[in-house]
């Protein structure tokens, strides 16, 4: 009885161990999905997440489309990888605040961050930011079939470069570009009195000179309409926004080509003054209380229809073109910047995943990034609202269907390399132009004084490294 | 007797520690601060020691921020001065009408209990150009400015004045409301047996009566007032330029978005000493018309 005992038991063992077995077997090919296991040189995600598994990675960004998105997506990640991934979103400044104070106080609290580019400077510096190229070397964690100077727009090198190091990956590439009402531009009725009134047909805006008629032709504020708007705010959509015309008009904050470089200040050249009359003259045919409007206010505005074309950014055009929340979905034309004297350029912008060096989870972080990165979670974020880095996201067709896609990737053409700065003193730099234009458009300060201002703040901010170029009131 | 005495300082030491840690603690380091040049912008300025440079840059090299506390010196006065008179007229005006006292009362605590930031939200979809439901309607009949409220460069302190007024004024009224309701009946009642007018005895004996409180409320307000950071950050961020840039605007700009944090705290302690003396001064004349 006993040896039967024994027997029964040896084999209801023998069956679990073999059952367990099988399953474990099974569970990984379950989650193994063909996107998890790159044939090439053997590796694999799950192989190579093996060592961290049970780990914990904090993530933080802004509270926006891309990062809702990498929100739903991280899921899969973590059945891959048995890597748990935990998300922190909040509103812009809140995260500018919070890294800050993780960074600087070296408290380990996040393993990873989405951050502006242009502060990168400001990090690698204060040996903030690990640099990547300790993971991208080493087989076991970098996916080999992974090649960012091919797979990604070379505008990464700007977002993720610094002093020769490479520090961050692209989260998303931004472009600003024209949005217009198209179902008023399409008017008949609307298109005869605009011919009529100024000579030419009413169309995209291909020159400021048209933008700014356009603007006036549209500004009917008993109707409740307007013909453009101004982010005035003293905010940082200011500061990004005027960048457009600064630099279409042919100025510029630095002369320089490389962001992570100084250059002589142009803020207050003659090109800067003509681009900051012009930008001025806009308020006439904005909303009037555009002296306190951020892209949040641009946006819901524009979702209002109460206004016929604007400068806006790729990562806004979803919740525009989305009916629940906008009355004018579908009613909506993009084009490309008007053109000035220095020829079209388009604002850039975007968010950097950085690895911070207090990070207790690097490689993990690591990990994450680049399963970001693969193609097909690009076009599935690309899809819930993100603005993908990688090229390859934009041949996909539901992408290219969008109506903005075209002319989101061809603004990435248009664009000055040194537009967005990634030297320290970044957003001190953005700050000082934030105030003088504000004080501009408020009527405080006369253009030239202003930028006069500006220009001898940067260079009082940067120590001299960025020199006056252009003689300057006292300041 | 001796020995009760020796345990007084006993039982309170466990306190004044904790005290001591919570906010001397936290307050001598900002002190040490400003005394050095810590920047997390510039890798150079690690937190070296530089004496008084940073009070020296600020009191004679940033007009800016000796511009931004004359604002708020200025928004303090727009904030104090309409928040005592209406609190007064209010409390006045409720002490003489029980049913409306009981009524208003426990609304008037309300928009104090709201936090601020709340405060400023609200208001800012109120005023926001003629989208916002307030000033649209403003603009409907005609009032100038309507539709500018808040980017209006002339306007804006006031406006953001008129916000604080909302949020303040009843809490004013309900402390001067008490301090009236405490007083004394028998001097008015002397005072109109002989004639006085209701005017007239309520400028020469219940606000003079009323003046320890209003003073001290003042005191409070004006404090609050001179660090208003929330609302107006909200409302406006400053802007248009620097004209509602209040001195702690300006500090937070400079500690948080400059990352200039040695120089922030230097900021932070004249602003600290320009707050102690003004209260120094206020409880010292509400001392004297305690006194008289």
């Amino acid at each position: 009885m006993s040896r039967k005992i024994v027997v029964i038991l040896t084999v209801a063992i023998l069956v679990a161990i073999a059952l367990v077995w099988f399953v474990s077997r099974g569970g990984r090919a379950i989650n193994e999905t063909p996107s998890d296991s790159a044939p090439q040189q053997g590796w694999n995600l799950p192989n190579a997440a093996r060592p961290y598994k049970g780990a914990t990675i904090r993530l933080i960004g802004e509270d926006y489309p891309p990062l809702q998105a990498i929100d739903k997506m991280k899921p899969d990640f973590e059945r891959a990888t048995g890597i748990k991934v935990e998300i922190e979103r909040y509103e812009a400044e809140a995260v500018l605040q919070k890294v800050g104070f993780d960074l600087n106080s070296k408290t380990g609290r996040y393993d990873l961050i989405i951050q502006i580019y242009f502060d990168m400077g400001r990090m690698v510096t204060q040996n903030q930011l690990h640099p990547l190229a300790d993971y991208l070397e080493n087989p076991k964690l970098h996916d080999p079939s992974f090649d960012p100077d091919r797979d990604l727009f070379p505008v990464w090198r700007s977002m993720g470069w610094y002093g020769g190091k490479q520090y961050g990956y692209p989260m998303m590439v931004l472009t600003m570009y024209t949005w217009y009402r198209r179902d008023l531009f399409d008017d008949p009725q609307e298109k005869a009195t605009f011919k009529n009134k100024y000579g030419y047909d009413l169309g995209p805006p291909e020159t400021w000179k048209q933008y700014r008629d356009i603007a006036e032709f549209f500004t009917r504020p008993n109707q409740g309409l307007y013909g453009t708007l101004v982010q005035g705010k003293k905010h940082i959509a200011l500061w990004q926004e005027y960048l457009n015309f600064l630099y279409s008009f042919g100025g510029s904050v630095m002369d320089t080509k490389d962001p992570s470089t100084y250059g002589p200040i142009g803020i207050n050249s003659p090109e800067a003054v003509k681009a900051t009359e012009y930008y001025k003259s806009l308020l006439k045919y904005s909303p009037p209380d555009s002296l306190n409007f951020t892209w949040d206010d641009a946006l819901a505005l524009m979702q209002q229809g109460k206004v016929a074309e604007c400068l806006m950014w790729t990562d806004s055009t979803y919740a525009l073109e989305d009916p629940k929340q906008s009355k004018v979905a579908g009613k909506m034309g993009y084009a490309m910047m008007p053109k000035g004297d220095a020829g079209i350029v388009h604002q850039i912008g975007g968010q950097s995943y950085y690895i911070p060096t207090t990070s207790k989870n690097p490689e993990a972080a690591y990990l994450f990034i680049e399963w970001m990165l693969r193609p097909e979670n690009q076009i599935r974020q690309q899809k819930l609202g993100g603005a993908s880095p990688r090229k390859a996201t934009y041949q996909d067709p539901d992408v290219v269907r969008l109506p903005w896609t075209s002319v989101s990737i061809n603004a990435l053409e248009h664009t000055h390399p040194a537009m967005l700065y990634t030297v320290p003193e970044s957003m001190q730099i953005g700050e000082t132009i934030e105030l003088a234009i504000s004080d501009v458009l408020a009527d405080r300060k006369p253009v030239k004084e202003g930028l006069d201002w500006a220009a001898v703040q940067i260079n009082k901010l940067t120590n001299g490294k960025a020199a006056l170029r252009y003689p300057t009131s006292a300041h | 007797m001796l020995r009760h005495n020796y345990w007084k300082p006993t039982m309170l030491t466990p306190v004044l520690a904790f005290l001591a840690l919570i906010f001397l603690g936290p307050f001598l380091y900002m002190v040490w601060l400003s005394l050095t040049d810590l920047s997390f912008a510039s890798a150079e300025h690690n937190g070296n020691f530089i004496g008084l440079s940073n009070y020296v840059r600020a009191l004679w090299g940033d007009g800016i921020f000796l511009a931004s506390i004359g604002r708020s010196a200025l928004f303090t006065v727009l904030c104090v001065l309409p928040q005592a008179v209406v609190g007064i007229a209010l409390a006045e005006f409720l002490h003489s009408s029980p049913f409306s006292h009981k009524i208003l009362s426990p609304l008037l605590a309300v928009p104090a209990l709201l936090p601020s930031v709340i405060v400023g939200l609200y208001w800012r979809i109120l005023l926001q150009g003629e989208f916002g439901l307030l000033s649209h309607y403003a603009s409907k009949i005609g009032l100038p400015f309507a539709t500018g409220i808040l980017s209006n460069p002339r306007l804006v302190l006031l406006s953001v004045a008129m916000v604080d007024f909302w949020q303040w004024a009843p809490f004013v009224t309900l402390v001067l409301l008490a301090a009236r309701s405490s007083q004394k009946r028998a001097p008015l009642e002397a005072a109109w047996l002989d004639g006085a007018s209701q005017l007239r005895s309520f400028f020469d004996i219940t606000l003079p009566g009323l003046l320890p409180a209003i003073l001290a409320i003042s005191v409070i307000r004006a404090i609050d007032s001179f660090k208003e950071f929330d609302k107006v950050f909200i409302l406006t961020g400053g802007g248009p330029g620097t004209a509602s840039e209040f001195s702690s605007v300006y500090i937070w700009r400079q500690a948080f978005r400059n990352w200039e944090f040695g120089y922030g705290a230097a900021l932070c302690v004249l602003v600290y000493l320009f707050i102690y003396l003004v209260t120094q001064i206020g409880l010292k004349w509400s001392h004297l018309a305690e006194s008289q």
